[in-house]
């Protein structure tokens, strides 16, 4: 990663850290804002252009708005202090978090582009996934075909818990339709 | 040392912007209203749609574009939702 790619990752961890720290939270939804736009860059950086895609339709436009929708419904207290003060005990359990996935997990993955990474050791799996696709399931783009069915039931899971969510939320709010 | 390559020079140039950027988050963090910090971001969304399109035009990787139009198109709407936030007091959409 080059240095564009060091100072913006040091950008998104102070902007998560102040959108944590903030007392007020129509600044915390502000900054917030602004992480998600350190986040988009990132993942532009990290070849993912759809995931930075998502992050942009869904950190600027949608997130913001239901933050605001919410506050909105609830009561904002006034305060006078810019910071929320520090949790001694949740910072040491979150501290020793961190250092465990950083000596035990994260010397363990691959970096970017690792030619000794299963993806690439491994090409015929993947050259068997780009050629049969189109066979076994009739879609044209693999990575759509690999999220829409061969982990089709996974998907179906993910929609379900979706799904649950929302009959949850109307439960709790007594209602029968949203809106 | 003079960087020939015109792509080194919109990666120097990407470079820039995002210090600028953090120039702007301080604003972000530190502005005594919630209208600085607003206009905060909102300069931070516009900055980040040149950061992209320098990105693209350096690496060599046009549909860095298409994330770029996409903020384009949506980086005034948090801005229009808080500023009718703050001046109705509730009303966001």
């Amino acid at each position: 990663m080059s240095l564009v790619g060091y100072t913006l990752a040091i950008f998104v961890i102070v902007a998560a850290l102040a959108t944590a720290m903030f007392r007020d939270v129509l600044s915390a939804i502000i900054v917030f804002g602004a992480y998600s736009l350190g986040m988009a860059i990132l993942y532009t950086l990290l070849l993912a252009p759809d995931v930075a895609m998502t992050e942009a339709a869904i950190g600027a436009g949608v997130t913001t708005i239901l933050l605001l929708l919410t506050i909105a419904k609830t009561t904002r207290p006034t305060t006078d202090r810019l910071f929320e003060s520090i949790d001694v005990p949740a910072l040491f359990v979150v501290g020793a978090f961190v250092v465990v996935l950083g000596t035990q997990v994260l010397p363990e993955m691959y970096a970017v582009g690792d030619s000794e990474a299963p993806v690439w050791s491994n090409p015929e799996v993947t050259q068997a996934y780009l050629e049969q696709t189109y066979e076994d399931t009739g879609v044209q783009n693999a990575v759509t075909a690999v999220l829409a069915a061969y982990r089709g039931f996974d998907t179906f899971g993910e929609a379900v818990v979706v799904f649950a969510a929302g009959i949850a939320t109307l439960l709790v709010l007594k209602r029968e339709v949203f809106a | 040392m003079i960087p020939l390559d015109i792509n080194e020079l919109f990666l120097v140039g990407a470079a820039i912007f995002v210090v600028l950027a953090i120039a702007m988050f301080y604003r972000a963090v530190a502005g005594p209203t919630t209208q600085d910090r607003l206009l905060a971001v909102n300069v931070l969304g516009t900055n980040t749609v040149v950061i992209l399109a320098l990105l693209a035009a350096g690496l060599d990787q046009p549909w860095f574009l298409d994330v770029a139009l996409i903020y384009a198109l949506l980086n005034f709407l948090m801005a229009i939702a808080i500023s009718k936030f703050t001046v109705e007091r509730g009303g966001v959409l």
